[in-house]
């Protein structure tokens, strides 16, 4: 093992503070104990099907109602390398904001705050949402860069300062990529709400998070973002050393729902790895964000053995391998 | 004789009243119209002030500090600059320490900016001097005391850095990164020659150490992303917008030869118009060529680029700081 910086402010940090880190906001809406939650997986073998469509299915089998509401879809939008597929595709942000919108949502917008690059926009530019997704600019929020507001609770830091936008909408969809990630092990619909947090105030990378712990930040960040669902792009995913230099892994599937930490489970499940060895999914489901073994997800669509593919795990994470 | 020299007399008044006409009727164009790009920016910038005297990341937004400062270097000696300063001054804190905005109580790397403003405008007093002190006693919290030791027993492995080598955080408590070290040496440096009532041997030696640090974090591509050479030992690529920043902070730095002809390849080929406007500002500051496009760089809505761009265009110099003595 040879750890850097980013290595110990994760390891280190994410364990020393996750462990005595205390639970300063306001208590979390428990799931309760006796239920089920409901995730849809459903195939999409490229970016060319009927998307919408695939969409649609989905979020009817997780029986999502968004007549009226206010809906921010969230993807995961970081960098751009044309060699391998960081970003949330842009054919699934173009559909969903079809399918939001045919779903009767008084507004459908589209933000995001990219961790690592400064002009979102030329990112945006690149990974082809500006030309694909009609009148994109209209649509979006630099979430980096929009007004905030400040939220009492977030960790060990008594607050936290949040872009408007985000805490104005009804419903938060989190477009995320399946991918694994060399700290938190995969990268799903939860961790995606790191771009909910201002660059102008927390800087390029959002090191606070960081420092915090990345996975008590993820779960913060889901404490205070409740109204939310996902639709995770597993149509080609990340292996290997994710989220910005791994590997794209062919999948073809979309993963729904609107419990995040189910969601992210089944994702672990398709891709080989066991929910209950990724810290944050662990800490979600004693917090009572949402469930994640197995029997209490009633699973939609296709079951997770006929998608299930074995994504490849940095030498550091062959651990978090599902039995 | 009398007659011919009444007659030239009279063509050249009649010459003269026909320029004073002309000279009245077309004035001269004013100081920001002296290129293609700078006046659409510049009628951009005057128009989407805020009432505050601030400007937003965006048009209609609340006032940031960033885009503020950079605004009012782009509209430098008009009133619009002096009513952004006066916005800007109210946004300092007790400590020294500015916050990035009216409605954000977090003191932020953004002090160095501000401390270069008020440089610029030849303002030495209290707001300047706290600032200096404040930028002074701000550095990365890279990893506890208890952490070094441990790697200097060499049992947990090796650091991919030199922790010796402390930079500047984008905010207290956090690591150190290359945009906020860049800046604070910049401002540190111009800061030297501008009356800062600090010791020299102190704020010298906190630029040497900034300057160790960006070279420490520089990527084997020879520029400079955020702030990490490389993730589970494989490398990463750097960033054109930060190598920018990073050559400005290090100018007059050995060693740089690769790191500019990254920059110019990296501007010759950016999309990103906040990336050419960086570049083409520290490829001037270094007095080198600034390569043409090879590619359209996208259009953006965002304040910042409006002001960077005439920034760019005409006052790079603004970013000039020498050497480190």
């Amino acid at each position: 093992m040879n750890p850097n910086r980013r290595e110990f402010l994760a390891v280190a940090g994410a364990s020393v503070f996750a462990g005595y880190a205390g639970f300063t906001g306001a208590p979390p809406k428990h799931h309760p104990l006796n239920t089920t939650s409901h995730v849809s997986v459903i195939r999409a073998k490229s970016y060319s099907d009927d998307l919408v469509s695939r969409i649609l299915e989905g979020v009817k089998q997780c029986g999502l109602d968004v007549r009226g509401q206010r809906v921010l879809l969230k993807p995961n939008l970081v960098e751009f390398d044309a060699k391998t597929c960081i970003n949330t595709d842009v054919a699934v942000v173009a559909a969903a904001l079809e399918a939001f919108r045919s779903l009767g949502a008084a507004e459908v917008g589209i933000g995001e705050g990219p961790g690592h690059r400064r002009d979102t926009y030329a990112i945006a530019e690149m990974t082809r949402y500006r030309g694909e997704v009609p009148k994109f600019d209209a649509l979006f929020t630099d979430l980096n860069r929009d007004d905030v507001s400040p939220i009492q609770g977030f960790a060990d830091r008594g607050e936290i300062y949040l872009p408007n936008t985000a805490l104005r909408a009804d419903l938060i969809v989190s477009l995320a990529k399946m991918k694994t990630h060399h700290w938190a092990g995969a990268t799903l619909s939860m961790k995606n709400f790191f771009g909910l947090v201002p660059g102008s105030i927390y800087g390029w990378p959002k090191n606070e998070l960081h420092q915090v712990g990345i996975d008590e930040s993820i779960v913060e960040l889901n404490r205070i973002f409740r109204h939310t669902f996902a639709i995770v792009d597993g149509i080609v995913g990340m292996e290997g050393n994710g989220p910005i230099q791994g590997t794209p892994k062919q999948v073809g599937v979309l993963v729904m729902g609107s419990d995040l930490p189910s969601v992210d489970a089944t994702c672990c499940r398709i891709m080989g790895i066991d929910p209950a060895k990724i810290n944050y999914l662990t800490m979600a489901a004693e917090r009572g964000l949402g469930v994640i073994e197995e029997a209490r997800v009633e699973q939609r669509g296709e079951a997770i053995k006929s998608v299930a593919t074995k994504f490849e795990l940095i030498s550091e994470f062959k651990q978090l391998r599902l039995a | 004789m009398i007659t011919q020299r009444r007659k030239d007399a009279k063509v050249f008044f009649a010459a003269l009243r026909l320029c004073v006409k002309c000279v009245l009727k077309f004035p001269p164009p004013p100081a920001e119209y002296r290129s293609v790009k700078v006046p659409t920016a510049a009628v951009r910038l005057r128009e989407t002030q805020n009432a505050d005297g601030g400007w937003g990341y965006f048009p209609g937004k609340q006032s940031w500090l960033e885009p503020t400062f950079y605004a009012s270097i782009a509209l430098a000696g008009e009133p619009a600059a002096d009513r952004a300063w006066t916005l800007l001054k109210s946004w300092q804190a007790p400590d020294g320490g500015w916050r990035p905005s009216a409605e954000v109580q977090v003191p932020s790397w953004s002090t160095s900016l501000c401390v270069r403003l008020a440089q610029s405008r030849g303002e030495f007093g209290e707001p300047f001097q706290k600032g200096v002190a404040w930028l002074l006693s701000s550095a990365g919290n890279e990893a506890p005391l208890w952490w070094r030791l441990l790697l200097k027993t060499k049992l947990v492995g090796e650091s991919d850095r030199d922790l010796n080598y402390i930079g500047w955080p984008w905010k207290p408590n956090c690591a150190s990164w290359v945009e906020p070290t860049a800046h604070a040496i910049i401002a540190l440096k111009q800061a030297a020659h501008g009356f800062a009532k600090v010791s020299s041997t102190k704020l010298w030696d906190r630029v040497r150490t900034g300057e160790a640090h960006l070279m420490d974090v520089r990527c084997t591509d020879a520029g400079w992303n955020v702030g990490n050479r490389a993730a589970r030992a494989q490398d990463l690529v750097a960033y054109p917008e930060t190598t920018a920043i990073a050559l400005l902070g290090l100018q007059g730095h050995k060693d740089l030869d690769k790191s500019l002809d990254l920059a110019a390849r990296m501007a010759r080929d950016t999309i990103s118009p906040l990336a050419r406007a960086w570049l083409t500002i520290a490829l001037k500051v270094y007095g080198a060529d600034v390569p043409a496009s090879t590619v359209q760089t996208t259009s953006s809505p965002e304040t910042m680029i409006a002001a960077l761009n005439i920034i760019a265009e005409d006052q790079a110099e603004f970013f000039r700081t020498g050497a480190t003595t």
